[in-house]
Formats: C-alpha cells, sequence, structure tokens
C-alpha cells in the first residue's frame, strides 16, 4: 500500500480546464472520495492517477517517486469500472485469479489468495460459477475480488456501485467500506452520489469545475463547509440557504429572511462570525435539522406557515412558509399532520452558517 | 378535474401477464403514486388510462365515463413522460401553444395567448417563452413539459417517472414544486415511480404494485408503519427494515438459524400470540430507527461498520452472523468491531408469515 501525491495537477482539452492546480495528498491505507457533479474533473483525475490520462501539468507520485515516465501496467495500481469487466468464459474463481496466473504465482498460493479474497467480498459460494449466472452485485463484488488479489499499492474505483438498484447500493456501501477496514488499500473512489462519499470515505475531496472545493472527513464537509457550493452539494435534504438583511447591533445580531418582519436573532459566536464580515452582502444557510420548529409561540421563535409536509418514514419534512422564504424543517414524523398551520420557528444558532454572497465562501468560525 | 375508477383491470402481453385484475379507486384532486420496482406493472396500467393500451378486461373509468371505447385524445387526460418530448427548434412559447392548437380541441385563437402566460407564471418560466427549448437546463425542460400538459387543462394529469432523468438536488427541489402546484391547481394527478421517497413525500396515497398486482393502498404513514407483506415493508423506507426469521418459544423469539434471544416484554408477547395463532416461527420486522444502542439492553453484537450521513449516524451491526442496520445520532462514535449493547423498541416489531411474508396483525 502506498501515498499518492497529487502536485499541481492541471489539464485542458481545448480550452476547457478540465481540472485546475490540483493538490491532494493521499495517505497510505486511506479511502478518499473524489466527489462532485459530472463534468467536475472527477474521474480525469482518477485516470490520471492510473496513468491512463496524460496530464497537462504538474506530477503524480507514488509512495514519493514521480510516475511521469510509467505506463499504466507498471503502475501497480487496479482500477474498477462501473460497468464489470470479466471473462464471461472464465468461472468467478478464474476471473479473480487470472492477474494472479500472470504473475506465475503457485496454484496453491492462488487458491489461498482467491478464497481469501472470496471469504471477505462473501461471495466464496460463488466460485464456481460464470458471471452471466451472477447477478448485479455479485459480478461487481467479483470485479473488486479480482482489482484486490494481487494486493496492489493502490485500488482506483469510478462510481463502481453506480449501476445497481438502490437497496443493493446500500448493501455494498457498508461491504466496500467493511472491505477497506479488512485490507486497508489505499483507495480513491469517484462518484456524484453524496451518500456514497458520506458514508464511505475517510475523507471526502469535493470538485466543481476542475477546481478542488474542500477536503475533509465527512463530519468536517457536512458540518463546516468552506462555501455554498459544497453546503448545498453534501447532505439531503438540501441545506436551506436565503439571501438575507443583517443590522448587526453590540451584541446581537438581526437577521432577516427574503419578506420577514420580526427577525431571527444572534448573539454570541454567530454575531461575531456575522459582525466580522464588515458588510451585509450575506446569505445564510442552515440544514433541515437544524431548524427547531413549536407548535406554539415561544419566545425568541418567528412565526411561520407549513406550506408542505414531506413523510420519509422515520422523520417529516416541513416547507414551512416564513415571510417570502421557505425553510426546510426536519421533524419527528406527524408532528404536523395539516397544511397551513402556524408554527414557530428557530435556527440552531452553532448550526447555522453565513456564507459572504460575492464570493461564496464561509465567513471564519472557530470549531 | 376527476375521479378515476379502475375495475378489475387485467393486461398481458403473450404469457406475461403485465396487471392482474387490478382495481382502485382515485379520488377527485387526489395526488395519487402508482409504487413499485420495474417490471411491476406501473407503466402498463398508467397506459390504460391514457388509452394507449387495452386491457384484455376491466373498466377504465373517468370522472362519470366509462372511457375503454374512447380514444386517446377524447380522453381529455395529460401525459408527462420521463423524456420531455419538447419540439427542440421551437420556443418555449411555441412548445405551449401546440397542443392548444389541435384541430381536436377547436380553442378560439384570442384564448391561447392568456392560457400560456397562466401557465408560464405558475410554473416561473415566463421569462423562458421566447427562448428556445434545447438552450434549457434539465430542470427548465421539465418545466416546460409539465407546462404543456397545464395548458390543456385536462381533467386528469398522468406522469410516468417525470423527475428520475434529473440529478438529485433538482430532483428534490422538483418534487416539492410539483406537489405545490397540484395543491394549487386542485388536480387530480396520478404519478407512476419506482422510487419510494418520491412515493412517500408526494402522494395522498400510495399504492404499491408488485408482480402486476396492487399489494397495498394507503397513505404514506399507513404503508411505512403499516405494511401488508414483507415487500411492501422492504420497498419502503431507507435504510431497509431489517427482517429474519425467528421460533417462538413461550417468552422469548429465538432468531435462526445463527441463533440470538429476544426475551419478550409482556404487551408484546400478547401481541405476538394474538397475531401468529398456531404457528411456531415468525419472520420479524423491525426498522433501523427502532434498534435502539443501550448500554443495558439484552441483545449483544459487534459493529460491522459506521456510516456517517451527517444528519444521523447509519450502523451495521453483527449479531451471531446476522447483520442488523441501525440508525443513531450523528455524534455517535464507535469503533469498528467494538463489542455493542442493544435493544429493540419491541412496540414498533412486525410480524411476518415465514411462507407468504403476509403481516400478520393484517390477515
Amino acid at each position: 500500500m502506498a501515498d499518492l501525491d497529487l502536485i499541481d495537477i492541471e489539464k485542458h482539452f481545448g480550452t476547457n480546464w478540465v481540472i485546475r492546480k490540483l493538490n491532494l495528498r493521499i495517505n497510505h491505507g486511506e479511502f478518499v472520495v473524489l466527489l462532485g457533479p459530472s463534468g467536475c474533473g472527477k474521474t480525469t483525475t482518477l485516470r490520471a492517477i492510473a496513468g491512463l490520462e496524460a496530464i497537462d501539468s504538474g506530477e503524480i507520485r507514488i509512495d514519493g517517486k514521480s510516475v511521469e515516465s510509467l505506463p499504466a501496467s507498471e503502475r501497480d495500481i487496479a482500477f474498477v469500472f462501473q460497468l464489470y469487466s470479466l471473462y464471461p468464459h472464465m468461472t468467478a474463481f478464474e476471473n479473480i485469479a487470472f492477474p494472479l496466473r500472470a504473475l506465475r504465482m503457485s496454484e496453491k498460493e492462488v487458491r489461498e489468495k482467491v478464497n481469501g479474497v472470496a471469504r471477505v467480498l462473501r461471495i466464496e459460494h460463488l466460485l464456481q460459477k460464470k458471471p452471466s449466472a451472477l447477478a448485479g452485485g455479485d459480478m461487481q463484488r467479483v470485479t473488486i475480488g479480482r482489482a484486490l488479489v494481487r494486493r496492489p499499492k493502490a485500488i482506483l474505483m469510478d462510481e463502481p456501485i453506480g449501476a445497481l438498484d438502490a437497496k443493493l447500493r446500500e448493501e455494498m456501501r457498508v461491504e466496500l467500506r467493511r472491505l477497506h477496514i479488512e485490507n486497508k488499500s489505499t483507495t480513491v473512489y469517484v462518484t456524484h452520489d453524496q451518500v456514497e462519499a458520506m458514508s464511505m470515505a475517510d475523507r471526502i475531496a469535493i470538485m466543481n469545475e476542475g477546481i478542488l472545493q474542500q477536503v475533509g472527513s465527512p463530519t468536517e464537509v457536512y458540518s463546516w463547509p468552506a462555501n455554498l457550493f459544497v453546503a448545498q452539494f453534501v447532505g439531503s435534504p438540501i441545506m436551506n440557504v436565503s439571501n438575507c438583511r443583517v443590522e448587526a447591533a453590540d451584541s446581537i445580531s438581526k437577521v432577516r429572511l427574503d419578506g420577514m418582519e420580526s427577525p431571527f436573532h444572534f448573539g454570541g459566536e454567530a454575531h461575531q462570525r456575522i459582525a466580522a464580515a464588515g458588510h451585509d452582502e450575506i446569505a445564510l444557510g442552515v440544514r433541515p435539522e437544524a431548524v427547531l420548529v413549536k407548535r406554539t409561540e415561544q419566545p425568541g421563535y418567528v412565526r411561520g406557515e407549513v406550506h408542505l409536509i414531506e413523510p420519509l418514514g422515520a422523520c417529516d419534512i416541513l416547507d414551512i412558509g416564513i415571510g417570502k422564504a421557505v425553510i426546510r424543517a426536519r421533524t419527528e414524523s406527524r408532528f404536523v399532520t395539516r397544511l397551513h398551520e402556524s408554527v414557530w420557528v428557530q435556527l440552531d444558532e452553532a448550526r447555522t452558517h453565513f456564507f459572504d454572497k460575492r464570493s461564496g465562501l464561509a465567513l471564519d468560525r472557530k470549531r | 378535474m376527476a375521479k378515476l375508477t379502475l375495475k378489475n383491470l387485467s393486461k398481458s402481453y403473450g404469457d406475461i401477464t403485465a396487471v392482474r385484475n387490478l382495481s382502485l379507486d382515485i379520488r377527485d384532486r387526489e395526488f395519487f403514486v402508482l409504487l413499485g420496482p420495474t417490471g411491476a406493472g406501473k407503466t402498463t396500467t398508467l397506459r390504460c388510462i391514457v388509452g394507449l393500451e387495452r386491457p384484455e378486461s376491466g373498466e377504465v373509468w373517468i370522472g362519470e365515463n366509462l372511457v375503454n371505447e374512447w380514444s386517446a385524445a377524447n380522453r381529455d387526460v395529460a401525459l408527462v413522460f420521463q423524456q420531455y418530448s419538447l419540439y427542440p427548434n421551437y420556443t418555449v412559447r411555441k412548445n405551449l401553444e401546440f397542443p392548444l392548437r389541435s384541430k381536436l380541441r377547436q380553442i378560439p385563437a384570442k384564448e391561447i395567448g392568456p392560457r400560456v402566460q397562466k401557465a408560464a407564471e405558475t410554473l416561473r418560466i415566463s421569462h423562458l417563452l421566447d427562448r428556445r427549448t434545447d438552450r434549457l437546463s434539465g430542470g427548465e425542460m421539465q418545466r416546460v413539459a409539465i407546462g404543456r400538459a397545464i395548458v390543456r387543462e385536462p381533467r386528469l394529469f398522468l406522469m410516468d417517472e417525470p423527475l428520475s432523468n434529473v440529478d438529485a438536488k433538482l430532483r428534490e427541489l422538483l418534487r416539492a414544486e410539483l406537489r405545490q402546484l397540484q395543491l394549487k391547481l386542485g388536480t387530480t394527478l396520478v404519478f407512476v415511480t419506482h422510487d419510494q421517497v418520491e412515493a412517500m413525500t408526494m402522494g395522498d396515497r400510495v399504492g404499491v404494485l408488485y408482480d402486476g398486482e396492487l399489494v397495498q393502498i394507503g397513505t404514506p404513514y399507513e404503508i411505512y408503519n403499516f405494511p401488508r407483506n414483507t415487500f411492501v415493508a422492504s420497498f419502503v423506507g431507507s435504510p431497509a427494515i431489517n427482517l429474519f426469521d425467528a421460533g417462538i418459544d413461550g417468552n422469548k423469539l429465538v432468531v435462526v438459524p445463527e441463533k440470538f434471544e429476544i426475551a419478550l416484554q409482556p404487551a408484546v408477547r400478547e401481541r405476538l400470540h394474538k397475531v401468529a395463532g398456531q404457528r411456531n416461527a415468525v419472520r420479524i420486522g423491525v426498522r433501523p430507527e427502532h434498534v435502539k444502542l443501550d448500554m443495558s439492553g439484552d441483545i449483544t453484537g459487534r459493529l460491522y461498520g459506521a456510516e456517517d450521513h451527517g444528519v444521523e449516524m447509519i450502523l451495521t451491526i453483527t449479531i451471531a452472523d446476522h447483520l442488523i442496520r441501525a440508525t443513531s445520532s450523528a455524534t455517535t462514535r464507535i469503533p469498528v468491531n467494538a463489542p455493542i449493547q442493544i435493544a429493540f423498541a419491541q412496540d414498533k416489531l412486525h410480524f411476518f408469515d415465514t411462507e407468504t411474508g403476509a403481516n400478520l396483525a393484517q390477515i
């Protein structure tokens, strides 16, 4: 297993930038997810690490050594694609054994290694089947087994479970994460699905338009997004973001969303963040679970009206109209059962974010 | 606007029965979702309603009319597909005018402008009216496609997976928008999807289809909390419900094949014995939010994996070789492989038949 270093990577197709000044270190044994919308440069980055794509400038190092001159086949990196690329005429066992046979390993050793990987992937009972007899999830398990069996320096995966149905994806997320814990392979995983990123990564690197937006643990990117893009790309339901008008006084900031009569009050640390910005071009961001909702009037709470109730089973999402703005809140199931009811709303200060409207950057905060 | 009634509808293609004896009452102004996996018969049902498909037997009623013999054009229903099927060279305005200019409808020319304007305002696309549709974003195109259905002011709206081509964020916004729109227009809407989140969040009621049959009809709350069988239980809800078989042994349940025991509280034991009858085994269903980390819990497992979803953690726990899913607070920090004590919220346990999967409380 190895460290990967990406240093000042740049790549463009014609006049279009695909990757701009990308710097990222992936540590030995780490599971890093490259997350972003389609066209953000994540797959190009992955292919550049594998040696399948040339870069225009910058350097890629594996264990400190530049791999610029190494072709893909000599980088000792395994690649798993979204589509399973198994040999149809071989059994699952032979498919997994294939890279070992190329290394002229003894039969006994091959069997040990294949069985070892199969045990971790829970496909021992499928080893004698051919790919055509396997379900999608099992085929992908075999593909992953083949990638892992020769213990490459790093394993790269490009949306490996994107083609599976929702239930199977849920299971495979757990299995892939478990596999990583047991094998400790340095893993770089590309996806556009923030749930996959959040649930599997040690660290997430979020990209947009070729630019790395933020790198951090799932908790960090979720709780302390660096900018508006990250704030709204990570998390579901989406973070509420509203333009707001701010009146900062000595120890308190009054914050009004569009058309709001009585303001939200922020003291303490949130007030300091707002005051430190020195201007009022500010957007407020708050996740639905940080919107506190009461059925009766409370001091410090602002009245709103329920426009929509979205039941998710374990909880409900309410669309609450306040002034001209709509804020979505997460409540327990059946907290409100009728539309147009009045509710009273406060925002959890510690979990309310403020962004500079012009740059989109989060206003500084202490963690 | 109108109610819609299907009576004993059946349709097959060769040897394959797509829809079997389906009966359904959809109320006036209702947002009704047909939910099911691929091949369940949802789209066939929809096509029978529209008139694009002839059922072998059964009746389709729209309002007070039996419409089996009516052509699609005469049924006065609007269908919105997954593909937007807009005319790419035309402006948004022309796309919206198009259904109104149909000779069949004979709408006076002076009415067309105001109707297009009104639909555009409702959907907040007035500023796009003179733009060509191939210059629009996915969300805008979907709004125009819906707009083209709205201008006709049909008796019934039918939508076939209209949100599945847009990305996750936009889908979330469009979901709420579409529901708001339906409430505002007061239309009857039948919405087909395989996505249980769409069904739960938008429907007044949901009809769950499986293998050509309607398995359950109910409000999202009913479908989630009182599933008719194990199929509905595991199709609805994410993370999925935990299901495992257990033998009934006096005051406890013994989970098999790898054994662990659940000591039953008196009230739950009574409930189980009432529904289980002569059975000596049941399939237990327990949703992840009803598996509690509990230091004094009597069931011991090990943490197999932890997923940080920001708003909460999803834990996978091994208990005697069973993998059990639990949700817990976002701040939970337990090392993988660590021992873990859990308890089930026993009043929330579901009991199903081990053979048929039927919910024993509803037989």
